[in-house]
């Protein structure tokens, strides 16, 4: 079956491709930020320096990681949804479950080792552009080496493989077997998370106003509370939709489609509710930061500056990894459904209303992600707040968010409409007959 | 660029000829690999017709229907459905050409796995923008047996189901020209006997125009004329066919391949 996960991997190389993508991407963030550890437990290196190194990996590579991980395995789950077809046929030829589960999964491990092992290179010259940085802003003495060793190596394979096989493993179970019983364990696995998330930024309260990690919680807290609202997501957007009616046939189509395919949406939600939330707290978390020290008049030297935009480009890139997972999840989903548009096509739906109908649900995932991304976002925001400053909720808050829901509007939108585009240059009676 | 024959712009009713094909060719692939399913078509059909279309399986029936309802665009050649002319034009333009005056059913049927029958059934009225006429829909669902199953969708269907599903989809649009491709194929002989007599009433009563794909000589047999097709080409018509007569014809049918009608 491992020969078949290969065989299938050769054959159709382009739809491997979004999940490569994300874990090539998850797996050089990971390396990049956990190889200040390795830099930091180098010979030599002077207490400050390695104390600002390992803040950095802890916090920002933590969270960073989390994200990564869920990223990872929302792009598996799009994937392995996507094919449930193509797993129902290859069971009706008579592969067992546990053929199909080997399958799925070998077909996970073997693009997540690739996307690992290719990430390795980048990660290297990002570490020490990295390093470099912190080097400027004199947080870290010159004379310390950069090195890429066994902590970055290790985490970042094993959390892109972890996420990447774990994925597939649950969708692959999910394909293959009834859903009713999935159905509650994904409702625990939802408050689960959401409870862990409440903790996480409730412990905010418990830090000094001082403490370097004082960062941390909100931005783990965000993620998780994240993560649960997609998992509850489809059932309350199911809620939503049957009392939502769009005009127009592309509009009734839009709402149709939504509903049916809620279930496969929960990845895509994923991604772009994780980007409201960790855009808007790790920003405007950033912003209070950097102002409460500018307020308190400690360090108003070129030092401040540095520092400041160090944090902004970590956070940046951090900001940017979710966005182009967000953009990879849309595109595969969309291109995928290439045989559903000809079918509409052919039953007298013309292209542009087959791209308002894509419009229309790219504008539906946008609010109730944006929502959902804005409740984590302020769960994670106001504690920050209170305990860093006085305020509850920060006066650049509002700007930040209006930014970020624009660019999740415009990334979301604009990646359906752009990839409905692609899809419909084939013409309509190639595309139902095209395997799916 | 869509040209009406006598360069109205508005549609007069139905032109005396239904469906006219003019050297149509159709080639699939590129170089080496090349494959020509329809090598110069020329064929004319009056206005309430009943015309089946018969051949070898890869002989280009599908290919034909295909391009003789807008939904392909061939090589070369004209094609004329109901006195406007389909060559050029943009895909909108052809869809919205296509949904008043074209309805089609498929040979993998088409039908939208998110939609439940009814839903399906209305949906090129829908896209038309044209009013929808539930009770009418669900008439004509029911003269096809399935007036029990509006709320079911694709997948819970059984093949012929499905296959009545689209053939109740493409006559809801009450078009001039229907074009049928294979409507029997997955339907048991009592299913198919009333699917064709639903055709044979389009034509008889409504005046539509019928082209219907088939393997089968009884279902032939239910239509005017029989058209053969050979590799991409006409080879031979039969008028008022007996389902013998076309068995007949069908068996010598690699014998005497001549083009032209
Ligand atoms: N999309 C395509 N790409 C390449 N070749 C095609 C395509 N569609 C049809 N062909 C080829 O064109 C020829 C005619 O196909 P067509 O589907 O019209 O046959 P048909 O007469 O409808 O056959 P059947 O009775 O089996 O449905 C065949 O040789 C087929 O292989
Ligand atoms: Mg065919």
């Amino acid at each position: 079956m491992f020969t078949l996960a290969l065989r299938s991997i050769r054959q159709r190389p382009g739809r491997f491709l979004a999940t490569l993508l994300s874990a090539f991407l998850g797996a050089a963030i990971i390396m990049t930020f956990n190889s200040m550890h390795d830099t930091a437990a180098g010979s030599g290196v002077d207490s400050v320096s390695s104390n600002t190194l390992t803040t950095a990996a802890s916090v920002v590579g933590g969270y960073g990681s989390l994200l990564v991980f869920f990223a990872v395995a929302s792009t598996l789950t799009v994937n392995v949804r996507q094919r449930a077809a193509e797993l129902e046929l290859l069971r009706c030829s008579g592969a067992t479950p546990a053929q199909l589960k080997r399958m799925v999964v070998g077909e996970a491990l073997a693009v997540a080792l690739v996307g690992a092992a290719l990430a390795i290179g980048p990660a290297m010259l990002g570490g020490r552009a990295l390093l470099d940085l912190f080097q400027d802003s004199g947080q870290v003495a010159e004379s310390v080496d950069y090195s890429f060793g066994p902590i970055a190596l290790l985490t970042g394979v094993d959390i892109t493989l972890v996420a990447a096989v774990g994925a597939a493993f649950l969708a692959v179970r999910r394909a293959t077997r009834g859903q009713r019983r999935r159905a509650r364990a994904r409702t625990f696995l939802a408050y689960a998370t959401l409870a862990t998330g409440t903790l996480a930024v409730c412990s905010t309260f418990l830090m000094k106003a001082t403490d370097e990690a004082l960062m941390a919680p909100p931005a783990y807290g965000a993620i998780l509370l994240s993560v649960g609202f997609a998992l509850l997501a489809p059932r309350l957007l199911k809620g939503l939709l049957d009392r939502l009616a769009l005009s127009g046939a592309s509009g009734w189509l839009a709402v149709r489609n939504l509903r049916e395919r809620a279930g496969e949406l929960a990845g895509i939600l994923m991604s772009l509710i994780l980007f409201t939330a960790v855009a808007t707290t790790t920003l405007t978390v950033q912003a209070v930061e950097s102002d409460e020290v500018a307020a308190s008049g400690l360090v108003k030297s070129v030092d401040a500056k540095n520092l400041e935009t160090l944090n902004f480009t970590v956070v940046g890139i951090i900001v940017v990894f979710v966005c182009v997972m967000l953009v990879n999840s849309l595109y595969a989903a969309t291109t995928y459904r290439s045989r559903e548009f000809g079918q509409q096509r052919l039953a007298g739906a013309t292209p542009g209303q087959v791209l308002g109908m894509v419009g229309a649900e790219g504008l539906v995932l946008t609010v109730a992600g944006v929502f959902f991304g804005t409740v984590a976002a302020l769960a994670g925001i106001v504690p920050f707040t209170v305990v860093r400053s006085d305020a509850v909720l920060p006066g650049q808050a509002v700007g930040i968010w209006l930014a970020v829901v624009s660019v999740a509007a415009a990334v979301t939108v604009g990646t359906g409409l752009a990839t409905a585009r692609k899809v419909l240059r084939t013409p309509a009676t190639e595309a139902v007959t095209l395997a799916a | 660029m869509f040209r009406t024959g006598s360069r109205r712009r508005h549609d007069t009713g139905p032109a005396a000829e239904a469906l006219r094909l003019v050297k149509v060719t159709k080639t699939y692939g590129s170089d080496d690999s090349a494959v020509t399913a329809l090598d110069g078509v020329t064929l004319g059909l009056a206005r309430g017709t009943f015309t089946a279309v018969m051949g070898p399986s890869g002989s280009g029936k599908s290919t034909l229907l295909q391009c003789a309802a807008g939904l392909d665009r061939p090589d070369h050649g004209i094609v004329v459905v109901d006195g406007t002319e389909l060559t050029g034009g943009t895909e909108a333009e052809l869809t919205k050409f296509r949904r008043g005056r074209v309805g089609f059913v498929f040979q993998q049927y088409n039908l939208l796995d998110t939609l439940t029958v009814a839903q399906n059934t209305v949906l090129p009225l829908r896209l038309a923008g044209r009013r929808v006429d539930r009770g009418r829909a669900r008439e004509i669902l029911t003269q096809v047996g399935l007036g029990d199953r509006l709320g079911h969708r694709p997948d819970q269907l059984s093949g012929g189901q499905r296959q009545r599903v689209a053939i109740a989809r493409a006559l809801v649009c009450e078009p001039r020209v229907i074009f049928a491709d294979e409507p029997t194929g997955a339907l048991d002989t009592r299913s198919a006997r009333t699917v064709l007599r639903l055709l044979q009433e389009a034509v008889r009563v409504h005046g539509r125009t019928v082209v219907m794909v088939t393997h089968d000589p009884v279902a032939a047999s239910y239509a005017d004329s029989v058209l053969f097709l050979a590799d991409g080409r006409l080879a031979g018509r039969l008028h008022a066919p007996t389902a013998d007569a076309v068995a007949e014809r069908l068996a010598h049918l690699g014998d005497d391949v001549t083009a032209g009608v």
